[in-house]
């Protein structure tokens, strides 16, 4: 059997005047948390559209879960749960409504994981939609895609909405859907959310995947910007010997610099000094696609 | 507490797909929960005007032969209007004519529409289909439940007007008047059906609603006019409501019923696979 739950071939989706995605080759592995990353309008949510059979494909082909993305549309949707980008239905209905109608929709007689969900994330499933705030209604949308324990979870920008302490409960989440053995596809604008979670990340950039890499192998790669306050005067030619250090700027006391990769060496020549303070900051996106792609998206 | 578990199924899941008739079964209860308060709303309205209509038939039943006789010959052809000498023939003037046939068949528009396209529009197809049901499923279920408000909403007209009749003591026909009621629900169908087929097609609720309400008017005026001219009466044939006629007057032509439902199915199969076939945008 196929290790891919996901596998897209040179799959194209062009439609109005959306970009939408071109010659999109990509593998997810079972069992993984992958995270396809790109900025706004990359095309992030017309690949998974394209895969839920929302939209069809231009061009090229993608299997899910070892099914036709087409053919089988059904018996794939029956198998995984989605959170679209902008969860919306109707505001009627309270969250305990919904769910109990999604679960009628899947043939199940119960709402599997809903109330241990709803615990986790503070929901308020008694209340209608139209009564919830952005955020508490995205932590309905989470909980639908979830409730029924599917093999796949594709979640588009899952955590747009929600406080950082729901933020971290559903990185935890997404975690334990790995250690059960289940695949999430998640589609994120944040790169720190990324890396934080995910084994691999897919980039895409103007409806194109630019790379596709283990988040450690990425984590080398990107840079950080540091900022540090020393206590005492330090010579012009401070950490310029560390290999991982670049673009150093001393004015006064603070040096400004960036590190690509190890920050070991770093820690180890500041600890030669007196530091007042550090700050370091993850790179943007944008700089990050210069990272790979020698210009910002 | 802990979402992970074993890789088997959940408990109480069913395992694989469900059946389209799980899916639709699910779609339709719900439909028809959400639409508990149209039926209630349109019916009561409707019916209430019938009401009026069969109570106050016992003032006008004598001046009404009279007052009909003095309209043209050409009026009363073109709208089926005859000798108003019964309370179930003044309620067809009134009521089944023009404005119960219109206003449902309107209502039928809009909520095949509305479950439809205008779900599409208001996101709300992207989160149902997330979920294992096919987009011919969303489009059958929505003519399916729009079926049964009408017949919902023609049941309590039907309710409330034989009842005053009844207080009133017109003697109105239970069963004539519920042959006239019945014979709108095919009419009110075949635009449903409509409905389907452009929401195949429009990804705009509102280019779909002005698509679909402005052939139902097109339809009502081509039969109109076909009934004036005699040049125009040959183009009556492609309009639903050459095929509606008058259910009190002339009785139940089950042969134009066939028609019109027949009309209504094959529109909403049509619909249904156009809507399976086109991106949701």
């Amino acid at each position: 059997m196929s290790t891919a739950v996901i596998e897209t071939d040179r799959l194209s989706k062009r439609y109005g005047s959306s970009r939408g995605i071109s010659d999109v080759t990509l593998r997810v592995r079972r069992g993984e948390v992958f995270g396809f990353l790109g900025p706004n309008g990359a095309g992030k949510t017309t690949m998974i559209r394209t895969l839920l059979d929302l939209l069809h494909p231009t061009s090229g082909s993608a299997r899910v879960l070892g099914l036709d993305s087409r053919r089988d549309s059904r018996a794939i949707r029956a198998r995984s749960g989605n959170l679209p980008g902008d969860f919306a239905y109707d505001e009627r209905l309270t969250g305990r409504e919904l769910l109990a109608f999604f679960a009628a929709v899947r043939g199940r007689r119960d709402l599997g994981v809903a109330q241990a969900l709803a615990e986790r994330f503070e929901a308020d499933l008694s209340r209608p939609l139209h009564e919830l705030s952005r955020g508490n209604r995205q932590k309905v949308g989470l909980i639908q895609a979830l409730f029924h324990e599917p093999e796949l979870v594709i979640l588009d920008e899952p955590t747009s909405g929600l406080d950082p302490l729901m933020q971290e409960e559903f990185l935890r989440v997404a975690a334990e859907q790995r250690e059960a053995g289940r695949t999430v596809f998640l589609s994120s604008h944040d790169l720190d959310e990324v890396q934080r979670v995910c084994d691999r990340v897919g980039i895409v950039r103007e409806g194109r995947l630019i790379a596709v890499e283990e988040v450690a192998a990425m984590r080398e790669r990107a840079l950080r910007h540091v900022t540090v306050r020393f206590a005492d005067p330090v010579s012009d030619g401070v950490l310029a010997d560390v290999p991982s250090v670049e673009h150093r700027e001393l004015d006064g006391r603070t040096l400004r610099f960036r590190v690509r990769g190890e920050i070991d060496g770093v820690v180890k020549a500041l600890a030669r000094h007196r530091v007042e303070d550090v700050e370091i900051t993850r790179p943007t996106l944008d700089e990050l696609f210069l990272a790979y792609y020698g210009r910002p998206s | 507490m802990s979402t992970t578990a074993t890789r088997r199924p959940a408990r109480g899941a069913i395992v694989g797909s469900p059946s389209s008739s799980t899916a639709l079964g699910a779609i339709v209860r719900r439909g028809l929960r959400d639409q508990r308060r149209a039926a209630l709303a349109w019916g009561g309205g409707f019916g209430a005007f019938g009401a009026l209509m069969v109570a106050i038939w016992p003032s006008l039943e004598g001046s009404m032969s009279e007052l009909v006789d003095s309209y043209p010959d050409g009026l009363k052809e073109a709208f089926g209007i005859v000798r108003l000498d019964t309370v179930e023939r003044f309620v067809d003037a009134e009521l089944l004519s023009l404005i119960l046939p219109m206003a449902l068949a309107f209502l039928a528009v809009r909520c095949v529409v509305q479950a439809t396209v205008g779900a599409e529009d208001r996101g709300h197809l992207d989160t149902l289909l997330s979920l294992p049901v096919s987009r011919r499923v969303v489009m059958i279920a929505s003519v399916v439940v729009t079926g049964a408000l009408l017949a919902a909403i023609l049941a309590v007209v039907w309710a409330l007007t034989w009842l005053a009749g009844t207080v009133a003591g017109t003697g109105i026909s239970a069963s004539t008047l519920a042959s006239g009621l019945g014979n709108v629900w095919p009419l009110a169908m075949v635009f449903a059906g409509l409905a389907a087929l452009v929401a195949g097609l429009a990804h705009r609720p509102s280019t779909a609603t002005c698509v679909a309400s402005g052939t139902l008017v097109a339809m009502y005026a081509i039969d109109l006019v076909g009934k004036l001219a005699d040049a125009a009466e040959p183009l009556r044939w492609i309009s639903a409501f050459r095929y509606y006629g008058s259910a009190i007057q002339q009785g139940f032509d089950v042969g134009h019923v066939a028609v019109l439902t027949v009309a209504a199915l094959v529109l909403t199969i049509a619909g249904a696979a156009l809507f399976e076939r086109r991106d949701v945008l």
